[in-house]
């Protein structure tokens, strides 16, 4: 795959210096070029920014202004009561414009546009502050997963023999137990927040780089270049961070972005079942769990939590698909 | 090599791994706060109470001969005794494990039964209007959160079918067992009922479960569809003016299987981790609660003896795709070793 990459460059390098220069098809703004003409790409692209944007004011919001003092009036709680006020909250508003049992002749307002959950607290504000931990343990826990794994998986790769055999049976081990399973004795035993989340998680998502890389590296390293490298007294560490590590980066950037999207899931299950973030921090997950308590009289509480994260989700996977096809030339067009 | 060594070596190299799992999950039981006995007695036992309780189930002793101990009963097929439950692990995995492979069998026979014409008809008609629909509808299919579409189930079918009449109902939680006993559940009298009650019961979670699959194998198929439909023999076929259905049915589809079976085993770790959280959503006592149930109650021994079941269905589950594969196709030798 990176071959194919390399010989192009240098390829269209040679006649671009001859004839009036084509595209080069490598590097950051030919990707960005290429991700630019895929539409999907492009909503993929923008769906994340929203959600970045999102969670940005949400972390501000929560951490920085603490910092200097301005508690909780501002942060979180603020929001989810405006009014502040226990004797106008109103548990389970329905959204904008429907109405329920429990408030006859009231229909939603533009107060709770998406209606209230059972504290009265909006949930639209509810689901932005979620937003900040779906993207945090989302990016941070494949964060963790990505370098580990391809730390593993090149070293594996590279020197194959008996240290490839132990490192790819020990991945397999982690492989064959079930990700939520895995990732909850593993927060059972060491604590149950969210910092253990995204390291269970992580160490989770391991194997997936692991193998990625491993298959990526023992396919470059009998190429010329690594062989020159190695004839030329470069040290084995250096080859493989110089070398080896690069030329193997398009394909773990495009499982990179789509892992998120799972580790997304993956963190709003873990939230579900009571073992992500804790009461009263938001989660997507966790409001999921709360509105099962209340499926009949107010079913939106179940609904908006799970589009947010269909929609992250989605986010992840359309940039994903579309990073693909812009790194990989020999799957355009598929 | 034979058809039987091969399959022989293959269950003989599911052995490190397996006993890789057993050390995982030893060390992080190892790890977990608080005191199992605490928990069977109460906050505050009797000292001698807990001193026995202790040595009746080897707790008293030091890790590596617990360890060996653990080991040495697991040979003997001995997983231990539950301390929450109070009876054998054994016992209680094979009252459990059956609901969840149900479960599980059900989501991909929905999956598969989906998945292959939606797939194949992406295919065929690439880039029209049909392809679209069935990619995006795949793309909503991996990224939905699977118990999320169970509420949303149990909301629209158990809750609310009231309010839409031609709406069916289904029970929205537990499961009922085809092979169980009839005399054992309510009203019904035949073999046909309590197939029919499973069938009302399975609905939900099997859709529920069943959507991931769904989406995931779809896209598998529609692109290995697309790959075998390139390749020269079609190609050949088609200028020799076979028809394009014959070409579909005889030469393309066969060879497009390949992947679908690949990825059906990496799916089935994925489905039983998934497993937990439908089991959860719809209140069915499978190995998914058991686990939960275990880790909430600091069980020992059943979260071990679970944790191992797991790697034990997905080892089986890797060697069975191994061997399908070798068997349908000859090219994968047996003799290339891993």
């Amino acid at each position: 795959m990176s071959t194919t990459i390399e010989e192009d460059a240098q390829e269209s390098d040679v006649e671009g210096a001859a004839e009036e220069k084509p595209e080069a098809r490598v590097g950051l703004r030919y990707t960005l070029s290429q991700l630019k003409r895929d539409p999907t790409a492009k909503v993929g692209g923008y769906i994340i920014a929203f959600f970045a944007v999102i969670a940005t004011i949400a972390f501000i919001d929560t951490n920085v202004l603490a910092w200097f003092g301005q508690q909780y009036w501002i942060a979180e709680t603020f929001w989810v009561n405006p009014v502040n006020d226990p004797a106008t909250t109103q548990i389970l508003r329905p959204p904008l414009g429907l109405t329920n049992d429990l408030h006859p002749g009231n229909p939603g307002d533009w107060n709770h546009v998406l209606g209230t959950d059972h504290r009265g607290r909006d949930i639209l504000v509810r689901l932005f502050y979620g937003t900040r931990i779906a993207m945090m343990v989302g990016i941070v826990a494949t964060g963790i997963g990505t370098v580990a794994g391809v730390i593993v998986g090149a070293v594996a790769g590279y020197y194959g023999g008996w240290v490839d055999d132990a490192l790819m049976r020990a991945v397999e081990v982690l492989y064959a137990i079930p990700f939520l399973v895995l990732v909850i004795a593993f927060m059972v035993a060491f604590g149950r927040n969210l910092v253990f989340a995204m390291i269970g998680v992580g160490i989770r998502t391991i194997p997936v780089f692991a193998r990625l890389i491993r298959s990526e590296v023992l396919s470059v390293r009998e190429e010329d270049y690594v062989e020159a490298a190695r004839a030329s007294g470069v040290t084995n560490w250096k080859l493989i961070q110089r070398h080896i590590i690069p030329n193997s980066f398009a394909p773990v950037l495009v499982q990179a972005t789509l892992q998120i999207g799972i580790n997304i899931l993956v963190i709003a299950g873990l939230s579900f079942l009571g073992f992500g973030a804790q009461p009263p921090t938001a989660s997507w997950g966790q409001m999921l769990s709360k509105s099962r308590g209340y499926m009949l009289p107010a079913p939106w509480f179940s609904v908006w939590p799970g589009i947010a994260i269909l929609l992250a989700v989605i986010g992840f996977n359309l940039l994903g698909d579309g990073l693909r096809d812009a790194l990989d030339p020999r799957i355009q067009n598929r | 090599m034979g058809r039987a060594t091969y399959t022989i070596r293959r269950l003989l190299q599911g052995i490190p791994v397996m006993f890789g799992v057993v050390v995982i999950t030893f060390l992080l039981t190892e790890a977990m706060p608080g005191d199992p006995v605490s928990i069977m007695l109460g906050p505050s036992p009797s000292l001698q109470q807990a001193a026995e309780i202790r040595a009746q189930y080897g707790l008293d002793q030091p890790v590596h001969i617990r360890f060996g101990k653990y080991i040495w009963n697991l040979l003997q097929g001995d997983l231990g005794r539950s301390l929450y439950y109070d009876v054998p692990v054994t016992t209680k995995i094979i009252e459990r494990l059956p609901v969840t492979m149900l479960l599980i069998g059900a989501s991909f026979v929905f999956g598969t039964i989906t998945a292959i014409p939606l797939g194949v008809i992406s295919a065929k008609r690439r880039n029209k209007p049909v392809d679209h629909i069935s990619r995006v509808v795949a793309l909503i299919g991996v990224s939905t959160p699977s118990f999320w579409i169970g509420l949303i189930l149990i909301i629209v079918f158990a809750f609310h079918s009231q309010s839409i009449p031609w709406l069916p109902e289904f029970p929205a939680t537990g499961l009922v067992l085809p092979w169980a006993d009839p005399a054992t559940i309510d009203g019904a009298s035949s073999r046909y009922d309590v197939i029919a009650r499973s069938l009302e019961h399975l609905a939900l979670p099997t859709l529920s479960l069943g959507t991931l699959r769904m989406a995931a194998f779809t896209r598998i198929e529609r692109s290995s569809m697309l790959e075998v439909l390139n390749q020269e023999y079609v190609k050949l076929a088609r200028a020799y003016g076979v028809r394009e259905r014959t070409i579909l049915r005889k030469h393309a589809f066969h060879n497009a299987q390949l992947p679908l079976i690949t990825i059906m085993g990496l799916q089935l770790t994925a489905s039983l981790g998934g497993a937990v959280l439908t089991e959860t959503v719809f209140e069915i006592n499978g190995m998914g609660r058991l686990i939960i149930t275990a880790v909430n109650n600091q069980d020992y021994y059943l979260v071990m003896g679970t944790t191992l079941m797991f790697g034990v269905v997905f080892v089986v589950g890797v060697i069975v795709v191994d061997l399908l594969y070798a068997y349908i196709d000859p090219r994968v030798s047996y003799e290339g070793g891993d």
